[in-house]
């Protein structure tokens, strides 16, 4: 087990070599210069030459990416903002916890639903209710998160006077105001997630409940509910579970479009606002964790099958 | 020699030919729409659209652009069926140009994305060993990225143009689904006739052109097909967060981006409309590809 932990990780160094190699070119090699604009739109520098030494971008490329690399995996130094000259790290740690606030309830609402409407949809397949559950997944996958979430800003004020609640409270101040204003979004956006979850919890469940030691529970007289729930779910666990890792980039892409909406102060929104000043360090810095997270998490979702499913461990 | 009278007719084939009631090709579709209620529906809905794309400036009485002071937040009345915006522009009119939009970059992003998807897949599957371990890691960092996140990057430096992002989508989808086209290629390459071609003397490009290409011809059209709903969606994501075709020129996800937003309490209906229009594109392209999936391609089932 413990060798199959240490040739995972050291499967992924080379990707996030990669990543940190493309987002790093991505910045310098396309046409968008944040220079001009510092300069131009709001007098940083008296000449662009002058700003372009101060930051350090009249070097060779491959020595600046070298720098950034460098102080990254010796120091955990993730550079400054070019505007606020605020480290990235503090601001990315700062924000961070709302924007997985958001994503941990959102994954909690898409699976209750995926999973629950899932089973019953399996249990009592062909039914009323299996086709119900059906005509919801697929409407759940069709009507965009953004479309949704505007929607739901905009229509219960005007005929229930009801108000997404604006102001941020983190969690540590007070719980249940946090809550009230993170549960909306986590269940636009969980509902519209949860139509996949749906689709193959049910496709999955079907398969398990046709197999032959299914037949065995049945024989010896289990309830249907211990042959559902302890029986057959833990192993119509695996393809799901593997569908909401393959998802996490998307949580994690969606949430900056949920946060720009309900105006929550999340990575995803520090990540906009430097996008739209060309923020080099900081769009680089944020990429860079962020993909690392998504190659952590499938990491830890690999060696979670192995859990579930202790065969694959010998693979 | 011994020729075929042209008299003879096989028994049943008169019987077989009576009891076919319609042409083949009406055929076609009635075993569709029985067979595949939910693809047909789908089917219908990209047809509608598409032909709202192309005939938008004949079927539209008024212009995208144009507005009419006079006549502003309109709820729905005999002139304005879906009623008009904060400039007095017509909703319908903006919805069908919208759908040009949708259908343009959506269309020019699968093709072009399909083709490359094809190139990577097929050549990194063809010659293996360090090609394929090269590509494949570099298809692995970029499917590390959230890829809305590396889209609006790339986006907010080249500057949003529908060029712009047809090209942005295309290249992302190609290298995302190169993946599926490499493993398919993968298992065709192993199979006898690739190797007594080999034998018979081609060369690496006729093998690919001539025996792999169309194998994988299937996989193709059903990645692309798939495909569709997806970028149609990236596009509006993209569009929503102003990142996409800039305005004056409509786009579904420009109409709900949040600059209107306080329109929108005033006129709800400028929410609605387009998120209906964009539910219902994304619905069809979803059914379709998903029934021609089960058709071409039974192996992808599930995907």
């Amino acid at each position: 087990m413990r060798q199959y932990v240490l040739r995972r990780i050291a499967l992924a160094v080379p990707t996030l070599i990669l990543v940190s190699i493309i987002v790093f070119a991505m910045m310098r090699l396309m046409p968008g210069d944040v220079v001009t604009r510092m300069v131009e739109g709001h007098a940083y520098a008296p000449t662009m030459d002058a700003l372009r030494k101060d930051l350090g971008l009249d070097r060779p490329v491959h020595v600046q990416y070298l720098e950034w690399i460098g102080n990254i995996a010796l120091h955990g130094d993730f550079g400054r903002s070019y505007w606020t000259r605020q480290p990235i790290w503090d601001e990315f740690a700062r924000r961070f916890p709302v924007t997985l606030e958001l994503a941990a309830l959102t994954i909690v609402v898409s699976v209750i639903i995926g999973i629950g409407v899932g089973i019953v949809s399996a249990v009592r397949q062909d039914s009323f209710a299996d086709y119900t559950g059906r005509i919801l997944s697929i409407l759940a996958l069709s009507v965009p998160y953004f479309g949704l979430a505007v929607v739901v800003v905009v229509v219960p004020s005007i005929y229930f006077k009801w108000t997404p609640v604006w102001t941020y409270v983190p969690l540590t101040v007070d719980p249940v105001a946090n809550l009230k204003i993170m549960l909306v979004p986590a269940l636009v956006f969980g509902i519209t997630r949860a139509g996949p979850i749906m689709r193959i919890m049910r496709s999955a469940l079907l398969d398990v409940l046709r197999q032959d030691y299914i037949r065995t529970a049945w024989s010896k007289g289990l309830g249907e509910r211990t042959i559902v729930l302890r029986h057959a779910l833990k192993n119509a666990m695996i393809p799901v579970i593997s569908l909401i890792g393959l998802q996490m980039p998307l949580y994690i892409g969606g949430s900056v479009i949920i946060e720009a909406i309900f105006r929550l102060p999340g990575v995803g929104l520090f990540f906009f606002e430097a996008l739209s000043k060309l923020d080099y360090p900081v769009v680089q810095s944020v990429n860079l964790i962020i993909a690392a997270m998504v190659v952590g998490l499938n990491l830890v979702i690999d060696l979670s099958y192995a859990f579930l499913d202790p065969r694959i461990r010998y693979r | 020699m011994a020729t075929t009278p042209a008299s003879i007719v096989l028994p049943g084939v008169d019987a077989l030919a009576a009891t076919r009631t319609r042409p083949w090709y009406l055929d076609v579709w009635v075993q569709m729409l029985r067979r595949k209620p939910l693809g047909s529906a789908g089917a219908f809905i990209v047809i509608v659209m598409l032909a709202a794309a192309v005939l938008a400036d004949v079927i539209t009485p008024y212009g995208f652009a144009q507005t009419s002071l006079g006549e502003r937040f309109i709820v729905m009345d005999r002139a304005h069926w879906l009623g008009t915006d904060q400039l007095g522009r017509d909703l319908l009119t903006r919805l069908v140009y919208g759908a040009r939009v949708s259908l343009y970059v959506g269309f020019g992003a699968v093709v072009l994305g399909s083709v490359l998807a094809t190139l990577v897949g097929i050549l990194s599957a063809y010659f293996g060993g360090r090609v394929d371990l090269l590509v494949q890691r570099g298809v692995d960092a970029w499917m590390a990225f959230p890829p809305l996140l590396l889209l609006m990057s790339i986006m907010s430096l080249v500057g949003p143009t529908a060029w712009h992002i047809t090209l942005v989508l295309g290249v992302a989808f190609g290298i995302q689904n190169s993946r599926i086209i490499r493993s398919v290629a993968l298992s065709i390459k192993e199979h006898t006739f690739v190797e007594s071609a080999r034998a018979a003397g081609s060369g690496h490009v006729r093998i690919a052109t001539a025996h792999i290409l169309p194998n994988v011809l299937p996989t193709i059209i059903v990645v692309a097909t798939t495909g569709l709903s997806t970028v149609i969606l990236t596009e509006a994501s993209l569009s929503f967060l102003g990142l996409g075709v800039p305005p004056p020129y409509p786009t579904w996800g420009g109409m709900l981006s949040l600059a209107g937003l306080d329109h929108m309490y005033q006129a709800p209906w400028l929410a609605i409309w387009p998120a209906v229009a964009l539910s219902l594109a994304v619905f069809g392209f979803n059914m379709l590809g998903d029934a021609l999936r089960d058709l071409l391609d039974p192996r992808l089932k599930g995907r």
